[in-house]
């Protein structure tokens, strides 16, 4: 048997439909009773924010290759018409689960835990009434656009995403057979959907949508017209940035106009109040031109992205995980020069459990010390008010030379990069804006420093972006070092993003897109040859997505050799277990928890000479084929132990565990007669420990008397 | 401890890279960065003798990223070389000057003999055997865009260096229009460069054996023998089989599979069928491929020059060797060229204070000694004009263009009447310093040439005292020597002219 034996169509399923069943995934922690309300409410919103981004992007490309009658089928033989047909299928009963989860479990539940929610305005008081009509003249009228269609004004144009109330309306002038018209406003996105009400007598806090607001208030909208009917709906766009490279001479230029063109994308998605009127749907349907599929009737508020303010609303701490404070990083707990730690060894980060706070710190000290030469590094997200890029700039104007790759094309941050790429550019870095036809997803910081024996680099490589607000929610690896091999690859990465040649060979880095694939099949290849000798093999793999049919293949093969196989897949699986000759030495699990998994581990056993990568790859062919990543080797024999111990520990857990059954579906593994290993929670417990033993050794050794000592001579050295 | 960083910046052909090292005495250089760009310069400049004004664009942006580059690593000391491409060009000086302008950076258009000799230093760099494998008979290949440079040592020194004008971009442009309707593109190059391949052959191989075959140069090693070197040696078969499955390419085939732009592919199978031709011509079974390019020529010879390393290799003594070889084609007399030698270094160590030269115009001094009477070949007559000439028209490996006219002009004026500045060397103008270097070369080469004007080596020694103001130069001989005393008269008044110093010619007395 060879790798390519093993890409049958059969092997292997759909990424949309292994996409859903995540989402699924993290409906199911929604209705899970043993957590605390409120974050169940969080996980809500995720599943339909998650929806809403797979609809813009993968469902607009499917459609994209219906219209223009692409007829391939993807690895599980799927045309795009068939993948289209059951993806509504699916899609319509997760939204069924949604609402149903929202409307028998929580609203009851948040009701019971003081927290009414007004779904519609029929159910207001007489005093709540009151002060919500008073709202709405105040605050939600002057900012109202409304706006109606007849024969000399076309259906107006209505912006991808946003919330909008639909009417039918009809003028007042006392014949009957005035002709029904269509208008239409969208609910304002200035203003927060979320209404807090006044208290009544009887305590609790009730809230009130925006949309009923304006509802109730709609006949002020259209003074000296009956309103027939009103009702919110709300369309998906295609979203998708294909941007033609060949042509862009300046990609910050196509970008920004792309993002125009993304408002007026072909409707894919139309999601409507399940009492919406026959005769307004009919002209919502014809003017979108959309299909019976693609129409969603929801039975409850529209957009569950809501729910997120509503967690946000004060006094339900009772019902809320507390916010999780990520441990100090042991290695730095103490007066040290942080350049002077790394000399003393390489430094393994682990995020949120440990504090993101030394990579802020290394760009920043590296842009105070004056052995600084220059600063290097990758930007693909970063946070709204990044404390990275303050250093970066401060840096540049304390005279380092600071190169800057600023990924445009990160996805739904396009408008957000332009803006502080243009703030970096301006406070003298040099900024690159990527290369053309690929993304840069790599992580990794490249210090150069002047020091008594000559030029010494420091390097952090990552699997997580530089974002020190994701990094108190995504599990990510990082690390610290200064070996010059690594080094010596990082300058050689900098070149290569900033347009020149390749390096001839790469001393430590594995980098795509040349590159890591063959390795990664290489690897797996050489754990299957110990495998056909019966030596120890086995492959540990952590990733957020599995769907490239080379890896995959090469998956399979290993296991058809005997290689032993434990796959921690978060999200897309496109590979099927227990396939019997094929992948009975597969497993492979998802956790989805509090913390969003997104390190991406790689363990091979080697025959017993292990070997453990880390990097911002997943076995994508997107991450192996169209970006520019890097995955690491882990050297340090501690380290690696460590890494050991998170995948152990991984693999143990039995609370937020979702294991891959053969049949495809996911299940929670059986408890019973075990004991809880809940991953995430001991992960932090342990950060929290070491950081407190850190501490202590630290006091400890305080309580000693310490001798002066003449300083030393430089000189002498 | 001192540690300096430098870059060395090379403006090929084809493509323009760059290398930043550091260096400490401790530890010799390390490299840090290593960078290049694809650019191709040769096409347009070999075919009209211009750069287009696309191209000088493409330069001074790449020169200002590569400043940047430098500074990442606090780079103090650069060096910017450019070979054929600007080479070739009409006026290269006018360009280099719009790249000052531009990118503060200073680009030296390296002569060929230049070029190569820092390739040579290059192999040295990296390889601690290159002294034992130069004992024995070694050719050095060097295929560059513009033209394919031959080294042939022996006995661990330099033989012979020859510049044969068929690099690989030049071959390509050549043949551009005859590819379309010639299917082997290979016997098309074979016919192509053979005629200057026999006369190579004829005049400078000889019967001479060759061992060792260096492939100088990292264009092959990085693409075509990626992966496929074992200790940087490629035997014959393997080259064969390698080449055969090259040429039977296309352009794209090749691009696409070693995943390299299809114009560093249009170049392969140039520079194979050339390298090719050369191994049937040496006859040998291995071919060794350091992979060094003239990056790391330019930093040995920086460290070499700030004593950051030593050499095992002496690299003068091959130009030395090199300009006795050319004496000896022209059959100069070996025996007062030495004489003439000693006596000229006697003169010049003696003096040092006084004329303010230093080690490399030391070694000028040497060489134009021992050229200073090869025009006698052509003619009796017009010895100096002939001389002269012969050293224009001569390539030195080692010696820039400019220091091969400071020793063509100092020959000329060692038996023609010397031109003062303002009518020196035509009407083309010259350089104030060279100018000066000339007239004092000229100077001593005179007076020490004057000393041996019968060739009988008549004056065995010689001691040179300086006091004060006065050179005693004491003669050794126990010949009558009154010849050479007699026409020193008229050399010694253009010596005091030139040093401003009396000069006092004794004979030494015989106990």
């Amino acid at each position: 048997m060879e790798i390519k034996d093993f890409e049958k169509p059969e092997y292997f399923v759909n990424r949309e439909l292994s996409w859903l069943k995540f989402d699924e995934r993290v409906l199911s922690e929604a209705r899970d009773k043993n957590l605390p309300l409120f974050e169940r409410l969080k996980f809500l919103s995720i599943t339909s924010s998650n929806l809403d981004e797979f609809y813009m992007v993968r469902v607009a490309s499917l459609k994209d290759q219906v219209h223009v009658g692409y007829t391939k089928t993807d690895i599980a033989g799927l045309t795009s018409r068939e993948q289209l047909k059951e993806i509504s299928t699916y899609t319509h009963e997760l939204v069924h689960v949604q609402y149903n989860c929202l409307n028998r479990s929580l609203i009851p539940a948040l009701e019971k835990a003081g927290l009414h929610l007004i779904l519609e305005h029929e159910g207001l008081s007489e005093k709540q009434a009151e002060f919500v009509d008073r709202y709405f003249e105040e605050n939600v009228y002057p900012v109202l656009t409304p706006m109606a269609m007849d024969s000399s004004r076309p259906f107006p144009l209505i912006r991808n995403k946003t919330l909008n109330i639909g009417a039918l309306i009809r003028r007042e002038t006392g014949k009957h057979k005035e002709e029904l018209q269509f208008a239409t406003v969208q609910v304002p996105s200035v203003l927060s959907r979320v209404i807090t009400l006044p208290k009544e007598k009887n305590g609790g806090t009730s809230v009130i949508l925006l949309e009923e607001v304006i509802e109730r208030n709609i006949g002020k909208l259209f003074q000296g017209f009956e309103v027939v009917c009103a009702n919110p709906y709300r369309i998906m766009r295609n979203a998708d940035l294909t941007i033609d490279e060949d042509e862009a001479e300046d990609l910050l230029v196509e970008i920004q106009k792309q993002l125009k063109k993304r408002q007026w994308g072909e409707v894919i998605r139309l999601e409507v109040e399940d009492r919406m009127d026959e005769r307004l749907l009919k002209i919502l349907r014809r003017e979108f031109a959309i299909k019976e599929e693609d129409i969603f009737p929801i039975n409850g508020p529209l957009d569950l992205t809501v729910l997120m303010k509503i967690y946000g609303l004060e006094g339900f701490d009772q019902y809320k995980t507390p916010k999780h404070v990520p441990a100090p990083v042991p290695a730095f707990q103490n007066e040290k020069d942080i350049f002077q730690v790394i000399r003393e060894g390489d430094v393994f980060l682990h995020h949120p459990y440990m504090s993101f706070d030394p990579v802020v710190n290394f760009v920043r000290q590296a842009s105070k010390d004056p052995d600084v030469l220059a600063i290097k590094q990758t930007l693909y997200r970063v946070s709204g008010n990044s404390p990275i890029i303050a250093a970066l700039a401060q840096a540049a104007e304390n005279g380092k030379q600071v190169s800057v790759l600023v990924e445009l094309k990160a996805r739904f941050d396009e408008e957000h990069n332009i803006v502080w790429a243009k703030m970096l550019e301006k406070a003298g870095c040099h900024v690159i804006y990527g290369l053309v036809g690929l993304k840069t997803h790599s992580k990794i910081t490249l210090v150069v420093r002047r020091e008594e024996t000559g030029i010494r680099r420091y390097v952090h490589l990552a699997t997580g972006n530089y974002n020190d607000s994701t990094a108190k929610l995504y599990t990510d690896c990082g690390i610290f070092t200064c070996d010059e091999r690594f080094g010596e690859d990082a300058t050689a990465v900098f070149n290569m993003l900033s347009g020149y040649s390749e390096p001839k060979r790469w001393n430590k880095l594995l980098v795509a897109p040349i590159w890591m694939k063959k390795r990664f099949v290489k690897l797996i290849e050489r754990e299957a040859e110990h495998g056909k000798k019966g030596a120890p093999a086995q492959i540990v793999a952590k990733m957020n997505s599995l769907c490239d049919p080379e890896i995959m293949s090469a998956l399979y093969y290993a296991s058809s050799c005997g290689v032993e196989i434990n796959l921690l897949v978060r999200g897309i699986c496109c590979l099927k277990t227990g396939i019997p000759g094929v992948s009975e030495h597969i497993h492979v699990r998802s956790i989805v928890g509090d913390f969003l998994e997104h390190s991406r581990i790689f363990y091979f056993c080697n025959g017993g000479d292990e070997e453990i990568y880390m990097g911002s790859a997943d076995w994508m062919p997107r991450n192996l084929d169209r970006r520019v990543e890097i995955v690491f080797p882990v050297e340090d024999p501690q380290i690696r132990q460590e890494i050991k111990h998170i995948l152990d520990l991984q693999f143990r857990d039995n609370v937020k565990a979702h294991i891959l059954q053969p049949d495809g579906t996911y299940e929670k593994p059986d408890r019973r007669g075990k004991a809880a290993v809940w991953s995430q929670m001991e992960l932090a417990r342990e950060a929290k420990e070491r950081a407190e033993a850190a501490k202590n050794e630290k006091k400890e050794k305080s309580r000693v008397f310490v001798p002066a000592e003449p300083m030393e001579d430089p000189s002498e050295k | 401890m001192a540690v300096t960083t430098f870059a060395a910046i090379d403006i090929g052909s084809y493509e323009i890279s760059m290398k930043v090292f550091e260096m400490a005495k401790k530890n010799g250089f390390r490299e840090l960065n290593d960078v290049r760009y694809q650019l191709d310069l040769g096409t347009g400049v070999y075919s009209t003798g211009k750069m287009s004004m696309e191209k000088v664009d493409a330069v001074c942006e790449i020169l200002i990223d590569f400043k940047r580059m430098m500074q990442d690593f606090g780079v103090t000391e650069y060096r910017a070389c450019a070979t054929s491409a600007l080479r070739e060009m009409e006026n290269p000086v006018i360009v280099l000057e719009q790249i000052f302008r531009r990118t503060g950076v200073r680009v030296e258009v390296l002569s060929n003999a230049e070029q190569h000799f820092l390739g040579y230093k290059s192999i040295a760099a990296i390889e601690a055997g290159f002294k034992k494998i130069i004992q024995k008979g070694t050719a050095i290949l060097d295929v560059g865009g513009g033209s394919v440079q031959v080294s042939l040592f022996d006995k661990d020194a330099l033989v012979t260096t020859q510049s044969l004008r068929m690099g690989s971009v030049r071959i390509r442009d050549r043949l551009r229009e005859l590819e379309k309707t010639n299917t082997h593109y290979d016997q098309l190059v074979e016919e192509f460069i053979r005629n200057d391949l026999m006369s190579f052959q004829r005049l400078f191989l000889k019967d001479r054996t060759i061992q060792n075959l260096i492939i100088m140069g990292d264009f092959l090693t990085d693409n075509i023998f990626r992966d496929r070197l074992v200790d940087n040696t490629i035997s014959r078969d393997e080259f064969v089989s390698r080449y055969e499955y090259v040429i039977s390419k296309s352009e794209e085939e090749l691009a696409e599979e070693m995943g390299i732009d299809t114009e560093y592919a249009a170049l392969v199978a140039p520079a194979m069928v050339i390298t090719r031709c050369f191994m049937n011509i040496f006859d040998t079974e291995t071919i060794w491929m350091p992979g060094v390019s003239l990056l790391d020529g330019i930093a040995y010879d920086f460290a070499e020059k700030n004593r950051f390393i030593k050499s095992a290799h002496n690299f003068e003594n091959d130009i030395l060797v090199a300009a006795r070889n050319i004496s000896k084609r022209y059959s100069s007399a070996k025996s007062h060229l030495q004489g003439t030698t000693d006596l000229a270094l006697g003169i010049f160590d003696s003096m040092k204070k006084i004329h303010g030269m230093g080690k490399r115009e030391r070694l000028l001094l040497q060489i134009a000694v021992m050229l200073h009477d090869c025009g006698k070949y052509i003619s009796m007559g017009d010895v100096a004009e002939c001389s002269y000439r012969i050293i224009m028209a001569t390539e030195i490996i080692g010696l820039s263009t400019e220091e091969r006219q400071i020793i063509a002009s100092a020959v000329r004026y060692n038996t023609t009447e010397f031109v003062y500045y303002d009518k020196f060397d035509g009407e083309a103008g010259v350089d104030i310093d060279r100018y000066l270097l000339t007239a004092k070369l000229a100077a001593i080469l005179r007076l020490a040439n004057a000393m041996d004007r019968s060739h009988y080596q008549k004056v065995k020694g010689m001691k040179a005292v300086l006091k004060d103001r006065e050179l005693q130069l004491v003669l050794d001989s126990d010949r009558d020597i009154s010849l050479e005393l007699g026409l020193l008269k008229d050399k010694v008044s253009f010596f005091e002219e030139v040093f401003g110093i009396r000069l006092v010619l004794r004979r030494k007395r015989r106990v």
